[in-house]
């Protein structure tokens, strides 16, 4: 066993353990699983694009996805990532054989987070993670508020 | 001993209320209540924070406002708010309800409330059950503003994400170490605005309970 196989399983048990005491609000209060890896890496940039750039920059460099895009859309709300191999893809696959619907993405809560830290975005949200086990490919879309008026900015996130 | 299934079954949660105050005598039973809740090994963990300032509500009614608004707005996007209210026909009703919900405007009426109480516990004394004797203290909460003839909602959602639990202690001025203090909610409470109408339809007991073990739904004779 390697230390992310060992870290992978450690998470297993937690993410089934929260939503076991917490049900669905589990997934709210998990933002900042993840946040302590992007945080020490000193990312910068001056809007989304050059924020989440550099940060797909140390997440591939660390070897945490092996392939990853996004692209923004939706009134400026709707943040959809791509990635393929990522080294939790493990724990997505036993926890849905165990039952229970992932919700925690360490991936995504890196960039949200640095988007809130860096721009000053008023909040973010973790709103839908798909997992092609087969394919090896996640599709995380996330909704990006840089402000408060973008609350409530509303359109069919299945036709962008 | 006074059955107090009345008060149980006629409750419902108000979020409208009427500007005028509420005495210090029935905040006091109001707190009262919620101190004779039952409690593991009467820890009492429970602190409890009666906010009337209007600043601080105003806070606290965006932090909620936007809270709720985060969500459902990706929830609208997704297609599943409208699936929840499906049952309104008139769509220009629908589209209002909508509207409501994900600009989260739903969430924001602890501004308007004249009392707030928020319901924290410590987790630096020793119990083992802190979120689950808060709620029965919130619960007592409750039903003591609704024997008073008042309205009250039991509101957790805005501090139900992380960060949004850390903004909230600080309006309050609660420490924000994760080993100190947890927020489980909030209660808005005020004189009701709206009609009090009929509790919500509920399950009936047939669909909720079983007998002797998990799945037996008939009700066995016992002598």
């Amino acid at each position: 066993m390697n230390e992310m196989e060992y870290c992978n399983d450690l998470i297993v048990r937690l993410e089934e353990l929260l939503f076991h005491e917490l049900s669905g609000c589990a997934a709210w209060k998990v933002e900042m699983v993840g946040v302590d890896f992007i945080q020490s890496k000193e990312i910068k940039g001056k809007n989304p694009d050059e924020v989440i750039q550099n940060c797909i920059k140390e997440i591939k460099a660390a070897g945490l996805v092996k392939e990853m895009s996004y692209a923004i859309s939706g009134l400026g709300v709707k943040l959809e990532l791509k990635m393929k191999g990522c080294s939790h893809l493990p724990k997505e696959i036993r926890l849905r054989q165990d039952g229970v619907k992932p919700y925690i993405c360490p991936i995504t809560n890196m960039i949200l987070d640095q988007l809130i830290e860096k721009l000053k975005f008023e909040t973010t949200y973790v709103a839908d993670l798909h997992i092609d086990e087969n394919s090896g490919e996640c599709r995380v879309w996330s909704a990006i508020y840089e402000d408060e008026n973008k609350i409530g900015s509303v359109c069919n996130w299945h036709e962008e | 001993m006074v059955d107090i299934i009345d008060v149980i079954t006629s409750r419902k949660s108000i979020r409208r209320y009427k500007p005028d105050p509420i005495s210090d005598e029935m905040i006091d039973k109001i707190l009262e209540a919620a101190r004779w809740a039952p409690t593991g090994e009467n820890y009492q963990p429970w602190r409890f924070i009666v906010i009337r300032d209007q600043e601080t509500k105003d806070r606290i009614g965006r932090l909620a406002k936007l809270g709720s608004g985060s969500r459902m707005t990706a929830w609208y996007c997704l297609g599943e708010m409208q699936e929840r209210f499906e049952k309104i026909k008139d769509p220009v009703k629908k589209a209002e309800v909508l509207r409501f919900m994900y600009s989260g405007e739903v969430s924001e009426f602890a501004r308007y409330a004249p009392v707030v109480i928020a319901v924290i516990g410590t987790l630096m004394e020793g119990s083992v059950d802190v979120p689950y004797d808060l709620s029965a203290a919130i619960e007592n909460m409750l039903l003591e503003a609704h024997s008073l003839g008042l309205g009250a909602c039991w509101v957790h959602g805005p501090v139900a994400s992380t960060r949004d639990a850390k903004k909230f202690k600080e309006i309050l001025k609660i420490p924000t170490g994760m080993g100190e203090y947890k927020v489980i909610a909030y209660v808005a409470i005020g004189w009701p605005k709206e009609q009090r109408k009929h509790p919500r339809p509920k399950l009936p007991l047939e669909d909720l309970v079983y007998w002797e073990e998990f799945g037996r739904k008939e009700r066995p004779k016992y002598e």
